[in-house]
């Protein structure tokens, strides 16, 4: 059991700063997920939590303990690769053993240890399985044992689930998930699929060009993204984003969207918020708090494109600048070429500085 | 979601196994294809091994008159293999390749490692390096011959380096005393064959996942724990090609060590292949020297299966 610290962590790879000045506190026992695209510094956040590569400057400490020196097999760290890293020439039992008996643990205790790691995970049956022809969901398990057989305080997870196919990624989810449950270590898990951090995470960590955007839980990043990048990376689709001046009218503070129109009046709060800015501002909400309304009382969009999935239809409403989403049931009578008019549901409209591109908020 | 779950444990339950018939099918086109080269290969190793064995059992020689298809008249009642068994200097000459072998290859093999090894990490100069340390290999071996001859000369750049360190005279006549000659074959082979065990050994050694060896890393394994436990179990594949390249090829040793010593001084040097070469040109007893070579061929190859079905073993129990 560990809480992690990080200070002021910074990494350059010669002139390239793949991380800039992150400061994050991930508390004991903790489900931490680091989202973000590809080359956000994610995985080296990771890589630096587990002794992989040397911080350039700051501080990483495991409770309070400073990690700086300590090399990655004296972290007491568990890290499961993106590939899960299985030594395929070794069967599952010398896989398990591994870890223990590189520490030169008497063969009685390795015996135990490796009979309850296996018994936990499911994998007593296959214990004596060559590890190079077991299907995805089994490696996943032996890489999860292998390392929590060391009992680390903390647990790492790099992608573990972007090489398998979509079916597959919902039945691991939940067994990662449970397995957290069982082991109640600290785990940081580095992921691009915001539904993986959504779904497991106690909290997320939004990251883009090596710099922390936002930390929060999954609803508060999705609820009330901090800046401009978050708003529209998590949800899917991302939040609508309408660039407009704030305007006074009869019925309360208005933005003006110029060829769009003006929005509805927004919420007191939000309205206070915005009347101490400056220049212009984004307005934001999210595309299934959409709903159709009558002429006048929203904006007025033509339908470009009409995108069934399922169970909800995403639309599509008018080009560049002013291009918007909105999501609906799937009964929606709507088609390429009519006019909707939309409004957002006055609570969740969000407001962004469009100069700094930071949420505008209440109080 | 219970389709996957069934997949799944389906997955995890079955080996995969390819049908027999389909199999056969295979095998009967795969035989078709390769029938035109394996007609080729009748003519080129399997005639000439008949005719071998046939002038095998004679005392034919190119200098009886008679045409090699006439050889029965000489017919020897097998004195050929009943001589074999009782000659002395092949004998010696088999030991003394075995000697050769015995010390090369090992050698060979572990400088070519330890090289790899360096060579996998980033140092400094390291394209120089490798430029400089593959340039043996691509010297003619004749010409190696020379070069090592020149160097082991009494009053060659040898004994003037030794000279230089020593401070004394140093007038070793290495290629004239049996042991130090046989020391400076071995050494000529080492140094042109190890860079070709290098190269192999760094193919094998760059193959091994990177990511492996750092979860053995996080698993507490310290660098030799690493080496053994995870490198030299994935580069053995390619061990056994190397080794098994340098053991056949180091049997055939001749050219750079003829130059050097023609097998001397007496026979001290004399391997194998040289042996066969002085009977084929200097005493042309071809009946003998067939005699010879096709129970060298038998051995090896009785030899050559016994290893891979070990091999074929050794896998099926890491299996």
């Amino acid at each position: 059991m560990s809480a992690i610290h990080l200070q002021n962590l910074v990494k350059k790879f010669g002139d390239f700063t793949a991380l800039k000045t992150m400061d994050l506190a991930i508390a004991d026992g903790e489900f931490m997920a680091l989202l973000g695209p590809s080359g956000c510094g994610k995985s080296t956040t990771m890589n630096m939590i587990a002794g992989m590569e040397e911080p350039t400057s700051g501080k990483i400490l495991f409770a309070e303990r400073d990690m700086a020196g300590v090399p990655m097999g004296r972290r007491g760290v568990g890290f499961v690769f993106q590939n899960y890293a299985i030594f395929t020439h070794m069967t599952v039992r010398q896989n398990l053993a591994y870890g223990p008996k590189m520490r030169g643990a008497p063969k009685a205790e390795i015996d135990r240890r490796v009979g309850a790691i296996a018994e936990m995970l499911q994998l007593t049956p296959l214990l004596d399985r060559k590890a190079d022809r077991l299907s995805v969901n089994i490696l996943q398990r032996v890489a999860i044992g292998r390392s929590a057989i060391m009992e680390p305080a903390i647990f790492l997870l790099d992608e573990p689930l972007s090489n398998v196919d979509a079916a597959f990624r919902a039945v691991m989810r939940t067994e990662l998930k449970q397995l957290q449950r069982q082991f109640r270590q600290t785990m940081v898990y580095v992921t691009h699929d915001q539904l993986e951090a959504m779904t497991m995470a106690d909290r997320i960590a939004v990251m883009d060009h090596g710099v922390l955007q936002q930390v929060g839980t999954p609803l508060e990043v999705y609820n009330n993204p901090a800046n401009v990048f978050v708003a529209r990376f998590i949800g899917a689709p991302g939040m609508n984003l309408l660039k407009g001046k704030p305007a006074e009218s009869d019925r309360g503070l208005v933005i003006d969207l110029g060829t769009l129109g003006v929005t509805p009046p927004l919420p007191a709060e939000i309205a206070a918020a915005v009347r101490g800015t400056q220049g212009d501002v984004l307005y934001g909400f999210r595309p299934e708090q959409a709903a159709l309304v009558k002429r006048g009382q929203g904006l007025s969009l033509p339908v470009t494109f009409v995108e069934r999935i399922g169970a909800r239809t995403i639309v599509h409403l008018g080009q560049g600048e002013g291009a918007v989403k909105a999501v609906f049931g799937n009964d929606v009578g709507l088609a390429i070429g009519q006019t909707a008019v939309v409004a957002p549901a006055a609570q969740s409209v969000r407001v962004f500085d469009a100069a700094t591109g930071l949420a505008v908020r209440a109080g | 979601m219970s389709a996957v779950t069934a997949t799944i444990s389906e997955d995890v339950m079955k080996t995969v196994q390819a049908k027999p018939a389909l199999r056969h099918e295979g095998a009967k086109l795969g035989f078709r294809l390769t029938l035109p080269a394996q007609i080729l290969v009748l003519f080129i190793a399997v005639f000439p091994l008949l005719m071998q064995l046939y002038i095998s059992l004679t005392d034919w020689s190119p200098l009886s008159g008679l045409g090699w298809w006439n050889a029965w008249s000489l017919w020897n009642n097998f004195a050929n293999y009943t001589d074999l068994a009782v000659d002395a200097r092949f004998w010696s000459a088999l030991k003394r390749t075995a000697i050769v072998m015995i010390v090369c290859v090992p050698v060979e093999f572990l400088l070519g490692l330890a090289l790899a090894t360096l060579f996998a990490d980033e140092f400094p100069g390291k394209r120089i390096f490798y430029s400089i340390l593959l340039m043996p290999m691509m010297v003619v071996p004749a010409v190696a011959g020379y070069m090592f001859f020149m160097l082991f000369q009494s009053g060659g750049p040898l004994n003037d380096l030794l000279s230089a360190i020593s401070g004394m005279p140093v007038t070793i006549a290495w290629l004239s005393d049996p042991t130090l000659a046989l020391i400076a074959v071995m050494v000529a082979d080492i140094w042109q064959w190890t860079p070709l065990m290098f190269l192999i050994l760094l193919a094998g050694l760059v193959g091994v996942p990177e990511d492996q060896i750092k979860a053995a890393t996080l698993l507490g394994a310290n660098p030799w724990q690493r080496f053994v436990t995870i490198v030299l179990p994935k580069m053995r594949t390619i061990i056994i090609i190397a080794l098994a390249i340098r053991v056949i090829e180091n049997f055939k040793i001749f050219d750079t060590l003829y130059i050097m010593t023609g097998g001397g001084p007496g026979v001290a040097t004399e391997t194998i292949s040289v042996y066969i070469y002085k009977l084929t040109t200097q005493d042309l007893i071809w009946g003998y020297v067939a005699a010879i070579a096709l129970a060298i061929l038998i051995v090896l190859s009785i030899a050559a299966v016994f290893a891979m079905k070990r091999m074929a073993r050794a896998r099926e129990v890491t299996a």
